[in-house]
C-alpha cells in the first residue's frame, strides 16, 4: 500500500499543469467579474458595494424581472427541445452506426453525420433562414416571424448542428462494450431490438445521462445561434430571449442600449446557480444510480 | 476617471501573481508591439462600418499618410453587433484601439463617463462644426469628443420603371401614399412595400422615425419628450403610430419572417415597388442596375411642413489611453478639413458631410437624398438622446411594440400606452 | 465488430434498412451545406429566384470567390487557426489526461474536492470573465499573440476534458494497473500502460475540444484583433459585414471557413476513432 504523502505528491504533480492553467485563466477572472454583481458602479464617483441590491432590482424590477422570467422560460423550451429530439436521434444515429451489418461504409457516413457540427452558427444561420424563408424557401408560413414558432425553429436549427455530438458520445461508448457480452446476448437468442435496450443501453446509460445533463449545460449557457439569427434583442417579442443574450445585452449593451456590467454579472451568477443546482441534484440522485449498472 | 471595472482589475493582477507564483516559470513574455524606432507611428481606427474597408483602406488613408508623412493607419473593423462589446471590453482591459468610432448619443455619453475618450474642446478638429453637429457626441455639458464624420438620412426608394408601368405619381400626403400602395397592390404584379418586421431596428428608423416626424413636428416633438411637455400618449404621436400601422396592409406575405437584408432582395430583384431605408444603403439598392430614385416621407395633409428624418451616424473620437495622442490628434484634425469631407462623402455615397461648408455629391442618387433636406426642417431618430439612457431603454422597446403592430396587432393607443409606461418608469425629465 | 455468421434474409433486410436510415439522415445533414456552396457560384438574383436550383449557364458565376480571394488574407489566417486549434486541443488532451490519471489514481481526500473544482468550470459562461482575462494578459504582455487565445482555450476546455477522461480512467481494470505496479513500474509508466485503455476518451476529447475553439469569434476579437493574428473565424465575420450585398461573396468566405476544420476532422475521425476497436483487445 501507498503512503498518503505519495498520493498526495503525485495528485498535485499530476494536476498543477491543469490546475494552473484554468484557475488563472478562467476562475480567477470569472470570481473577478462576479463581484461586480455586489458593486454599483453608476451611481457615484466609485463603485461601492451594495450587497444583494443588483440581485434584489433584478427580480423586483418590473421591466428588468420581466425579461428575466420571459428569458428563464424560453430557455428552458430551448432545452426541451433539444433533449426530446437532439438526442434521441443522437442515440438513434450512434446506434445505426455500430450496426454489425456495416463495414467500410461506417466510417464514411459518421463522417458526414458529424459535418454539421464542425459549421460556424453563421453558416447555419443564414443557410436555414434561407431554406426556411417564406419568400424563396421552401415553407409559406414565417416560421422565425411567429413568436409561437420561431423559439422551437431555432432550437432545431441548432439540434441540426449539434447532433453529431450526442451521436459521437453514444457511438464512442456503444463501441467500448466488451464483445463477449454482447456474444452471450446472442446466444440467447435476442434480436437486435431487445438486444439493443435490454443490453447495450443500460451499459451505456450513465454516457447518456451525462449527455442529457451537458445538454442542459450547453442549452443554459447558450447564445451563439440565437445572436446569430436575431441579434441581441430576439425577437418577435423578446420570444427568441435566452439568458445568454439576456446577459449580453445586459452586460455589453447593444447599439441603442448603455452597457450596465453590474446587472449583467447578475444575470450570469443567477444563471450559473440555476445550472449548478440542477447538476448537483442530477448528480446525487440520477447519475449515482445508473451507475450501479456499470460492469 | 471612473471605471465600472475598477474591482476587477485588482482581483486580476492578483490572479497575475497566483499564477507567477504556481508557476514559477521564468517566462517575461514577448512586449506586445510598440512603435518601431524613429518617429513612425501606427495608429489604429476601430470602427463598425465593416463594409467600407476597401474604400478606407485605398482612397481615404493613403490620402491622409500621403500629406503626413510618418503616420500609418490601420483600418479594424469589427461587425456592428460586437462593436460595442468589444470596445468596452478592450478599453476596460487597458487596450484598444488609438482612435475609435463614436456612436450617437447615449451609448456615447455613457463612454465618455467613463473616460474612454479624450476631450476635444478646442481642438481643430471640431472648429469647423456647429453645436448641432456635435450634438451627438457632447458630455452632458456639451462639450465634444468625437469628430462628426458622417449623417445619414432615411426616405423611400422606388423603381421607377414599376411606376411608370403602372402610371404612379409619387406621393407627397399620407392619403395619396395609400392610394398608390393600393394601386400597386391592385395590379397584383408587384409587392408594394418590401418591409418586414423580423429586424425591429429597421421599423423604429426607416420607417416610424422617417415618417413620425411629420406628425409630432420634428424636433419639437422629440425635444417635447426629453423635457417632459409631451407624451407619447399625446395625439402627434398616436397619429403617427397609426401612419406607420396603416401601411401593414401592403406588406409582402410572410413579412413577419422577412429580414432587412430579405428586404433588400426583394426590392432589387425587381418583385417590389417600394422599400423604406436609409440613405447608406444607396450601393445596395442599385446593384442590379435597377432605376432607382426616393422620395421623401409624406406629409399627413397637403400643404404641412415636411420634416426628414437626418441622423448623425458616425463620429471618430481619441482612446483616452492612446500612447500616440499627438498622431492622432494629427488625424482627427485632418478628418475636420474639406478634403476629407468630400473624399469621404463622395467615396461612400449615401453618407452626408456635417460640416459647414456646402458639399456637392457625384453620385446622383446620393444628390437626390440631399435635396430631399432643402425645403424640409431636419431631426434625428426619435428616441436615441437620453431617452434611451435606462431601463427599459425607450429606442429597443419602440423595436418590440412597432413588431407588435404588425405581427399581432397592437393598436397605435396601447403601443404608445406602454411606451409611455415604460418611459415613466425609470426617465425623469431634464427640466 | 465482426459476424461470424453468414449473411441470411432477415440480415439483408436489416441492412437495407440501417442503409436507409443513414441515408437520410446524411441528407438532411449535408444537404444545406451543399446549398450554401452551390449558391457561392451564382448571382445574387440567382440565389434568390432559386436558392435551391443548381447554377445554370444564365445563374453561374465566380465573382464571389474572386472577390473573397483578392481582399481576403485565407493562407495567414488559416495557418492562426490551425496553430491555435491544434495546440490548444493538444495542450487539452496532455494535461487533462494527467489530472484525470492522478484524480482517479489517488484516492486520497484532496481528488474528489479538485475533481468538484474542474467539474464546476463546464457550468461558468467565460464571456463574463472577458474583461479580467485580457487585463491578466496585459498583464503578462501576451495581448495581441497566439498564446493568449491557446491559455484561454486551453483553460475552457480543461473541466469537459478532465471529466470526460475520468469516466474513461474509472473503466481502466484495476488488477491492470496493480499488475504494472508489481512489475515495478513507476507512475508515468503505468499511465503509459492505461493511455490505450482510454484512447476512445482521447478521441472524444480533442473532438468536442476542437470545434468550438475553431468557431470562436470572441476571443480572437478581444486578445488578438491585429490583422497578423486573425483567425479564419475572425476574419470570415469580416467579410460577412463588408459584403452584406455580395451573396455570393460571403457564401465562398463561409465555405472557404469551414473547409479546414471539416478536413481536419475528416482526418482525425480516421486515426483515431478508426482505431478505437483496438484499444480493447478484441
Amino acid at each position: 500500500m501507498k503512503s498518503t504523502a505519495r498520493s498526495y505528491r503525485n495528485l498535485i504533480l499530476f494536476s498543477a499543469p491543469a490546475f494552473v492553467v484554468y484557475a488563472g485563466f478562467l476562475v480567477i477572472p470569472l470570481i473577478a467579474s462576479v463581484v461586480l454583481s455586489f458593486m454599483d458602479s453608476d451611481s457615484g464617483p466609485t463603485s461601492v458595494f451594495v450587497g444583494f441590491d443588483n440581485y434584489v432590482y433584478l427580480f423586483t424590477n418590473p421591466s428588468t424581472s420581466e425579461r428575466f422570467w420571459n428569458a428563464l422560460v424560453n430557455n428552458f423550451e430551448f432545452f426541451a427541445v433539444h433533449l426530446i429530439v437532439e438526442l434521441p436521434v443522437g442515440l438513434l444515429m450512434a446506434a445505426l452506426l455500430t450496426s454489425s451489418t456495416l463495414r467500410r461504409s461506417r466510417g464514411v457516413y459518421r463522417t458526414l453525420l458529424f459535418i454539421p457540427a464542425t459549421l460556424s452558427v453563421v453558416i447555419v444561420g443564414f443557410v436555414w433562414r434561407l431554406i426556411i424563408n417564406p419568400l424563396w424557401g421552401i415553407v409559406q408560413f414565417p416560421l422565425l416571424g411567429d413568436a409561437n414558432t420561431a423559439l422551437p425553429t431555432i432550437a432545431l436549427m441548432s439540434v441540426w448542428e449539434y447532433v453529431g455530438i450526442p451521436m459521437i458520445f453514444l457511438y464512442t461508448a456503444l463501441i467500448a462494450i466488451p464483445d463477449d457480452v454482447l456474444e452471450a446476448a446472442k446466444l440467447d437468442g435476442a434480436n437486435a431490438w431487445t438486444t439493443f435496450w435490454r443490453v447495450k443501453f443500460p451499459l451505456i446509460a450513465p454516457q447518456f445521462g451525462l449527455i442529457a445533463i451537458l445538454t442542459y449545460i450547453w442549452t443554459f449557457n447558450g447564445f451563439d445561434i440565437v445572436y446569430a439569427l436575431n441579434g441581441s434583442a430576439p425577437g418577435p417579442d423578446y420570444s427568441t430571449d435566452i439568458l445568454g443574450t439576456l446577459f449580453y445585452r445586459t452586460f455589453f449593451g447593444s447599439s441603442g442600449q448603455v452597457a450596465n456590467p453590474d446587472l449583467g454579472a447578475t444575470v450570469a451568477s443567477v444563471v450559473f446557480f440555476l445550472i449548478l443546482i440542477i447538476t448537483a441534484i442530477y448528480f446525487a440522485v440520477v447519475q449515482r444510480r445508473l451507475k450501479s449498472y456499470e460492469l | 476617471m471612473r471605471s465600472k471595472f475598477a474591482p476587477i482589475a485588482i482581483t486580476a493582477a492578483a490572479a497575475s501573481l497566483v499564477l507567477v507564483g504556481l508557476a514559477g516559470c521564468s517566462s517575461g513574455g514577448t512586449p506586445s508591439s510598440t512603435d518601431g524606432g524613429g518617429d513612425d507611428v501606427t495608429l489604429t481606427l476601430a470602427t463598425w462600418r465593416t463594409e467600407d474597408t476597401a474604400m478606407w483602406e485605398d482612397e481615404i488613408i493613403p490620402a491622409f499618410e500621403a500629406s503626413h508623412p510618418g503616420i500609418t493607419v490601420e483600418y479594424a473593423p469589427v461587425g456592428t453587433d460586437d462593436y460595442n462589446a468589444a470596445m468596452q471590453s478592450q478599453i476596460e482591459g487597458g487596450t484598444g484601439a488609438d482612435l475609435i468610432m463614436c456612436r450617437p448619443f447615449d451609448v456615447n455619453r455613457a463612454w465618455i463617463e467613463d473616460g474612454y475618450f479624450e476631450p476635444l474642446a478646442g481642438t481643430d478638429a471640431v472648429k469647423s462644426f456647429d453645436e448641432t453637429a456635435l450634438a451627438a457626441w457632447t458630455d452632458v455639458d456639451g462639450n465634444p469628443f468625437c469628430v462628426p464624420i458622417a449623417s445619414v438620412l432615411a426616405g423611400f426608394y422606388y423603381n421607377t420603371a414599376i411606376f411608370d408601368e403602372l402610371g404612379l405619381k409619387v406621393p407627397t400626403t399620407q392619403a395619396e401614399f395609400i392610394d398608390v400602395l393600393g394601386t400597386i397592390k391592385d395590379s397584383g404584379k408587384y409587392t408594394p412595400l418590401a418591409l418586414g418586421s423580423a429586424d425591429g431596428w429597421q421599423l423604429a428608423y426607416n420607417v416610424l422615425y422617417s415618417m413620425g416626424p411629420n406628425y409630432w413636428k420634428g424636433e419639437d416633438g422629440r425635444l417635447g419628450l426629453i423635457d417632459g411637455t409631451q407624451k407619447l400618449t399625446d395625439p402627434d404621436f398616436v397619429a403617427a403610430f397609426q401612419a406607420f400601422a396603416d401601411l401593414k396592409p401592403y406588406l409582402p406575405d410572410g413579412y413577419e419572417s422577412l429580414t432587412y437584408e430579405d428586404m433588400m432582395q426583394l426590392f432589387t430583384l425587381g418583385k417590389a415597388a417600394i422599400i423604406p431605408d436609409g440613405s447608406w444603403d444607396i450601393s445596395a439598392a442599385t446593384a442590379t442596375g435597377l432605376d432607382v430614385d426616393v422620395f421623401g416621407a409624406p406629409v399627413a395633409e397637403a400643404g404641412d411642413q415636411r420634416y426628414q428624418q437626418e441622423m448623425p451616424d458616425q463620429g471618430i473620437g481619441m482612446n483616452a489611453k492612446s500612447t500616440h495622442k499627438e498622431a492622432a490628434q494629427e488625424f482627427l484634425d485632418w478628418l475636420a478639413t474639406p478634403e476629407f469631407q468630400s473624399l469621404y462623402v463622395n467615396k461612400l455615397p449615401g453618407f452626408f458631410s456635417m460640416g459647414t461648408e456646402a458639399v456637392t455629391y457625384d453620385n446622383e442618387l446620393a444628390q437626390k437624398f440631399a435635396d430631399l433636406k432643402t425645403d424640409a426642417k431636419l431631426t434625428p431618430r426619435l428616441a436615441l438622446d437620453r431617452l434611451s439612457a435606462g431601463t427599459p431603454p425607450l429606442d429597443d422597446e419602440i423595436w418590440v411594440a412597432l413588431q407588435n403592430m404588425y405581427n399581432s396587432g397592437l393598436s397605435a393607443e396601447d403601443a404608445t400606452a406602454e411606451l409611455q409606461a415604460g418611459l415613466d418608469s425609470w426617465y425623469k425629465p431634464a427640466q | 465488430m465482426t459476424s461470424l455468421n453468414k449473411p441470411s434474409r432477415a440480415d439483408a433486410g436489416g441492412r437495407l434498412v440501417v442503409h436507409v436510415a443513414l441515408i437520410l439522415f446524411v441528407i438532411v445533414a449535408i444537404g444545406p451545406i451543399i446549398i450554401v456552396v452551390m449558391n457561392s457560384l451564382k448571382t445574387t438574383p440567382g440565389i434568390f429566384n432559386g436558392p435551391f436550383v443548381p447554377p445554370t449557364a444564365e445563374t453561374f458565376n465566380l465573382d464571389g470567390w474572386a472577390n473573397v480571394f483578392k481582399r481576403g488574407n485565407f493562407a495567414l489566417n488559416y495557418g492562426n487557426s490551425i496553430i491555435v486549434t491544434l495546440v490548444s486541443t493538444l495542450l487539452t488532451l496532455v494535461l487533462s489526461t494527467l489530472a484525470a490519471f492522478a484524480i482517479t489514481e489517488y484516492k486520497v481526500r484532496l481528488a474528489p474536492l479538485l475533481a468538484g473544482f474542474f467539474i464546476i468550470g463546464i457550468m461558468l459562461p467565460i464571456r463574463l470573465g472577458t474583461v479580467p482575462i485580457l487585463q491578466t494578459m496585459v498583464a503578462w504582455h501576451l495581448v495581441d499573440t497566439l498564446v493568449a487565445l491557446i491559455l484561454v482555450y486551453t483553460a475552457m476546455s480543461l473541466p469537459l476534458a478532465i471529466a470526460l477522461m475520468a469516466t474513461f480512467f474509472r473503466r481502466v481494470p484495476t488488477e491492470l494497473k496493480e499488475a504494472a505496479k508489481i512489475d515495478g513500474a513507476g507512475e508515468l509508466r503505468t499511465l503509459s500502460i492505461v493511455l490505450p485503455l482510454v484512447r476512445p476518451g482521447l478521441a472524444a476529447v480533442a473532438s468536442v475540444t476542437m470545434l468550438p475553439i475553431w468557431n470562436d469569434l470572441w476571443f480572437p476579437l478581444i486578445l488578438a484583433p491585429s490583422k497578423e493574428n486573425q483567425t479564419v473565424t475572425l476574419g470570415v465575420q469580416q467579410f460577412v459585414g463588408q459584403f452584406q450585398s455580395d451573396y455570393p461573396a460571403l457564401l465562398a468566405a463561409l465555405t472557404l471557413g469551414a473547409l479546414p476544420l471539416v478536413i481536419l476532422f475528416t482526418v482525425f475521425s480516421r486515426n483515431f476513432i478508426q482505431g478505437l476497436s483496438q484499444g480493447y483487445g478484441k
